[in-house]
């Protein structure tokens, strides 16, 4: 075949993501910039808001120009890679501390980023690599059992943070992954059974030890408290349910067309706590209302199909079953803040892919974007 | 080789159901809550951000009769701490449990007050008391110093990272022009009680922390001084900071009132008044502190000026009166500075009684004004075992009905109380009573005291558990006849009764209010002179007392104290004997006698003799009625 050089670049790129992408980059922009117009250090917020997104082109060329089949062979450097990333917090000189979770990398006092969040993507390329190995057949208690291990690893180091919502995040991505990898209805059927009751347990478990050390150890009572205020939001709207009643509020009388850029009362009035980050969502629903949320969600899904085209165009199960992994990642970022929001999910600090104020997030969602589009510049072969 | 998407098609196709089903669910359930319920959240989200805060109406001046202002406001920086704020909610919420376990350590008072308080010359305790003050509404700022200085402005706004939970204010209050003058009758303010909180009939509209009148006038005109109350609708954030006003409305400011009171009258009976009890001391009687002086235009009632001792500075009160100064005010050694004794204090009202006694016997026809008496000091009649002395122990010989008055002499009034008491007809309680003595006067002034008239009735149910006690005697009777016994007066009710010997017979309804000014400074109520006792009194019996009144200011017990004063003058002495204080001085006068105008009545408590302590004060309060030279009068009289 005969390709100018324009269309063999043109190969290359993925337009309806980049576009997908790009309008969400600006629609996210537009909401943080509402959300922090309030604020005293408002101008500041918005270019590092800017500066993340800039950041976040670097991992996506690189991302793009590495051939993924090449990562298939690194797996060992990569779980070493991933183990260091969620360990990292807990390194002395290295950790920081905020909302009771050491979930940040310092460095003399520097707050660098929230290691957790690239280490999602190595986690799926990883977990990737582990399915194709098994060809797609991860149908057997053994292989499944097998592919857990990866997964419960990868969870277990995140709850050292530990960081609840991140280790959600890890299941939610393996579970979109098995999917794909072959894992049949029963077997999820069980798989939940049994975290019921895993979880059931480990509250109970958690609740007894508080009561003989005396003090709050394992789970923190404010995760908990999340927990329970999701399974009933009248426990204390004052405290752990204002959270949600106050972003219910907010959303919810943005009826239909909303009240206008800005002009969102419950976020500019500063009810709703941590508005340009994790409840940004929040701000769109008050101040842009249905419609606005509906575009939302409409860019969406036309981010999560275009993953889900460039999976299935994938020459190999590898690469397949990576870009499943970065929609798996957004689609259950998207329910659960989108959800905690309306009182759907649990309280927890997920932010929203591309939207929320947050430039480890924001890297990370950029990076994933560089895996989708070195996936699908390589559907036809590799280096081709 | 079939292509990945051709061997897992049915995966790829769940994966794709999965989001679709996802982000529907969200867009569902974004639809029942934005549209299908966005009303409701509408309102919440409205209630959420505006508060509503009321503003004070400015409250209306009082103004004396000539337009004197007497209190008006004033702006007063103040420094108040936002009990919501959430390092001040926290203290709060520990002291409101059960558990005083849990209550702030005054260790961590200081850490959060210390500073403040010394910066604004208070306590960190004083600073609690307020902010932990329940008598407000919950919001409400904490007014915890009035009136700091620009230094401590300026200091504590430098510093506001340290005290985030501070504010300096400008707040509305009181100011006294002339400073304590006329404070019985002027009243102070405070914050409303819970008990005035509650009474809704009267304080409708009113809420927690609102500034009310708490005595005085103040008190009793506080539906025309408080105004309507404005609202301003303010945005406010989660942690309840203003940060916009969204909509007001403006107070209806409280209307000014005119008040019958002449500033420069009531200024001369204040300073005549506290002259009297400093004669009373340099006369060696020390323990006297306390009295009262009214004074009466006796054609209207209008009460030109009234004053009570000992006095209290109004401004104690502004911004809240800390607990250690009203404690001071209440302490059975401070003799009470807050009460009102001109109205709310009964005094046996001794030898000034004697005109009532007199009217009532000519009344009962059993004395006229030249029918004589013989006093010997040493009166006998209720038999030898219950000998009355007279004041004059060596007696005042053959004495008239009308000398009585002149000298006072008491031996004539046990005589016609003796015959009043044989007669059975209890006539000397009708005369008081239609005289008003026994009953409230009605004077728009709050805590009014009624008096005793005492009679057979009362002296049974007043010693119900004691049945000896229970009968009335002849000796009771007697002892009225010279206002002694159980009978008791206020000195506006002794006013009044030489205002209406003066008037006629007619005793006018006392009031201090005199009309109510609108917006505009307009007359749009006034108070209409108003008849509260017609005694029925016949004008030559009336003619009698007034002539055996000029005659003591002219030859009898108070003629020294009025020696060179033109104006005609009818007055009475009286020294009344309290048991375990000393005597207690008073005077009661209408002037000029031709044609009465003024009635004064003054009394110092435990001052010792009416003719050298409180005559003199009288003397000079109708000199500056009218218009008569002011005069230090001495004399050594030893009457009653």
């Amino acid at each position: 075949m005969n390709k100018t050089t324009g269309q063999r670049i043109l190969d290359k790129v993925n337009v309806p993501l980049v576009a997908w992408v790009a309008a969400l980059l600006v629609y996210g922009t537009v909401m943080v910039a509402s959300a922090t117009s309030s604020m005293s250090s408002g101008n500041s917020m918005l270019l590092r808001h800017l500066f993340g997104i800039g950041v976040g082109l670097a991992p996506l060329v690189v991302a793009w120009f590495i051939d993924y089949t090449r990562l298939r062979g690194w797996q060992g450097p990569l779980i070493a890679f991933g183990a260091f990333l969620l360990i990292s917090p807990r390194i002395p000189g290295l950790g920081g501390t905020a909302k009771g979770a050491t979930s940040w990398l310092e460095i003399a006092d520097v707050r660098l980023f929230q290691p957790s969040e690239p280490a999602k993507l190595i986690f799926i390329v990883i977990f990737a690599a582990v399915i194709a190995n098994m060809k797609g057949r991860v149908d057997t208690p053994s292989r499944i059992t097998k592919a857990l291990l990866y997964l419960a690893g990868a969870v277990f180091l995140i709850l050292l943070q530990p960081d609840l919502g991140t280790g959600m995040v890890f299941v939610a991505i393996a579970m979109v992954m098995l999917v794909v990898g072959g894992m049949k209805a029963k077997h999820f059927a069980f798989l939940a059974v049994a975290a019921a009751v895993l979880v059931g347990a480990i509250l109970g478990v958690d609740a007894g030890l508080d009561q003989i050390a005396g003090r709050d150890v394992g789970l923190k009572d404010y995760q908990k408290n999340r927990l329970l205020v999701f399974v009933n939001p009248d426990i204390d709207p004052t405290d752990a349910g204002y959270n949600l009643a106050q972003s219910k509020i907010a959303i919810g009388s943005g009826g239909l067309t909303g009240k206008g850029l800005g002009s969102g009362t419950q976020s500019n009035l500063h009810f709703i706590p941590e508005r340009h980050t994790d409840f940004i969502f929040s701000v769109l629903g008050e101040e842009l209302g249905f419609f606005g949320a509906v575009l939302l969600l409409g860019l969406y899904l036309a981010l999560l199909l275009t993953a889900l085209a460039i999976a299935t165009s994938s020459r190999d199960l590898y690469g397949a079953l990576i870009a499943t992994g970065v929609l798996g990642m957004w689609l259950f970022q998207i329910l659960e803040n989108v959800g905690m929001t309306v009182g759907m999910m649990p309280i927890t600090g997920i932010p929203l892919p591309f939207m929320s104020f947050g430039s480890s997030s924001m890297v990370t969602n950029l990076g994933a974007v560089g895996l989708l589009l070195s996936v699908w510049s390589r559907r036809y072969g590799a280096g081709s | 080789m079939p292509t990945v998407s051709q061997e897992f098609r049915s995966r790829f196709g769940v994966l794709g159901i999965i989001v679709v089903v996802v982000l529907s669910a969200l867009l569902v359930r974004l639809w029942t809550m934005q549209v299908l319920n966005g009303e409701s959240f509408s309102a919440q989200a409205e209630n959420n951000r505006v508060r509503e805060i009321s503003i004070q109406a400015p409250r209306g001046r009082i103004l004396d009769r000539n337009g004197v202002p007497l209190v008006t406001n004033r702006s007063a920086l103040a420094v108040s701490v936002d009990p919501s704020h959430e390092d001040v909610r926290a203290l709060l919420t520990r002291t409101w449990t059960e558990d005083t376990a849990d209550d702030p350590t005054s260790r961590e008072l200081n850490e959060m007050f210390g500073e403040i308080a010394a910066l604004l010359g208070i306590t960190t305790a004083d600073v609690w008391e307020r902010v932990t003050d329940v008598q407000q509404e919950a919001l409400r700022p904490r007014v915890i110093a009035v009136d700091v200085s620009m230094e401590s402005v300026a200091q504590i706004a430098e510093r506001q990272t340290d005290f985030p939970w501070a504010a300096v204010e400008e707040i509305a209050v009181r100011e006294y022009p002339n400073g304590n003058l006329a404070a019985h009758v002027l009243g102070y303010t405070g914050a409303i009680s819970e008990e005035q909180f509650k009474n809704s009939d009267e304080y409708a509209g009113y809420e927690r922390g609102d500034t009310v009148g708490k005595s005085g006038v103040e008190r009793q005109y506080e539906g025309v001084l408080q105004g309507d109350k404005g609202w301003r609708r303010i945005e406010v954030n989660a942690s309840g900071r203003a940060q916009g006003v969204v909509s007001e409305q403006a107070p209806r400011p409280g209307n000014d009132i005119r008040l019958t009171i002449d500033a420069a009258v009531q200024a001369v009976t204040e300073d005549e008044l506290d002259k009297a009890i400093a004669e009373a001391h340099r006369q060696g009687y020390t323990s006297s502190r306390a009295g009262a002086a009214v004074v009466l235009d006796i054609e209207t009632g209008e009460v030109l000026a009234s004053t009570s001792r000992p006095t209290y500075d109004p401004t104690a009160f502004l911004g809240g009166i800390s607990s250690a100064e009203w404690e001071a005010l209440n302490a059975k050694t401070s003799e009470y500075p807050l009460n009102d004794r001109a109205i709310m204090a009964a005094y046996p009202p001794a030898s000034t009684y004697k005109v009532i006694t007199a009217i009532s016997g000519m009344e009962a026809g059993i004395t006229s004004e030249n029918t004589t008496y013989s006093c010997t000091g040493r009166w006998t009649d209720m038999g030898k075992q219950w000998p009355k002395w007279c004041w004059k122990r060596t007696g005042h010989g053959t004495v008239s009905l009308r000398g009585g008055l002149k000298h006072s002499c008491d031996t004539v009034f046990y005589e016609i109380g003796y015959e009043l008491y044989k007669r059975g007809k209890e006539e000397l309680q009708a005369t008081s009573r239609e005289f008003g003595l026994g009953s409230k006067t009605g004077i728009d002034l709050p805590g009014e005291s009624a008096g005793r008239v005492p009679d057979a009735a009362w002296k049974k149910r007043y010693n119900e558990n004691y049945p000896e006690y229970q009968t009335w005697l002849p000796g009771d009777t007697v002892n009225m006849s010279i206002g002694q016994g159980d009978m008791l007066t206020t000195p506006l009710q002794m006013a009044l009764v030489y205002a209406g010997l003066a008037n006629d017979g007619d005793i006018m309804k006392p009031h201090v209010l005199k009309d109510v000014l609108g917006s505009e400074g307009d007359v749009i109520r006034t108070i209409e002179p108003e008849v509260l006792h017609a005694t029925g009194a016949p004008a030559e019996m009336l003619g009698v007392v007034e002539r055996g009144l000029i005659d003591v200011t002219e030859t009898g017990t108070a003629k020294g104290v009025f020696v060179g004063f033109k104006p005609t003058v009818a007055g009475k002495t009286g020294t009344a004997q309290v048991k375990g204080k000393d005597d207690y001085a008073w005077f009661c006068a209408y002037a000029p006698a031709e044609d009465p105008k003024y009635a004064v009545a003054v009394i110092v408590e435990q001052g010792g003799h009416g003719g050298s302590v409180t005559g003199p004060a009288a003397r000079n309060i109708l000199a500056h009625l009218l218009g008569e030279e002011l005069k230090t009068i001495r004399t050594t009289d030893e009457s009653r």
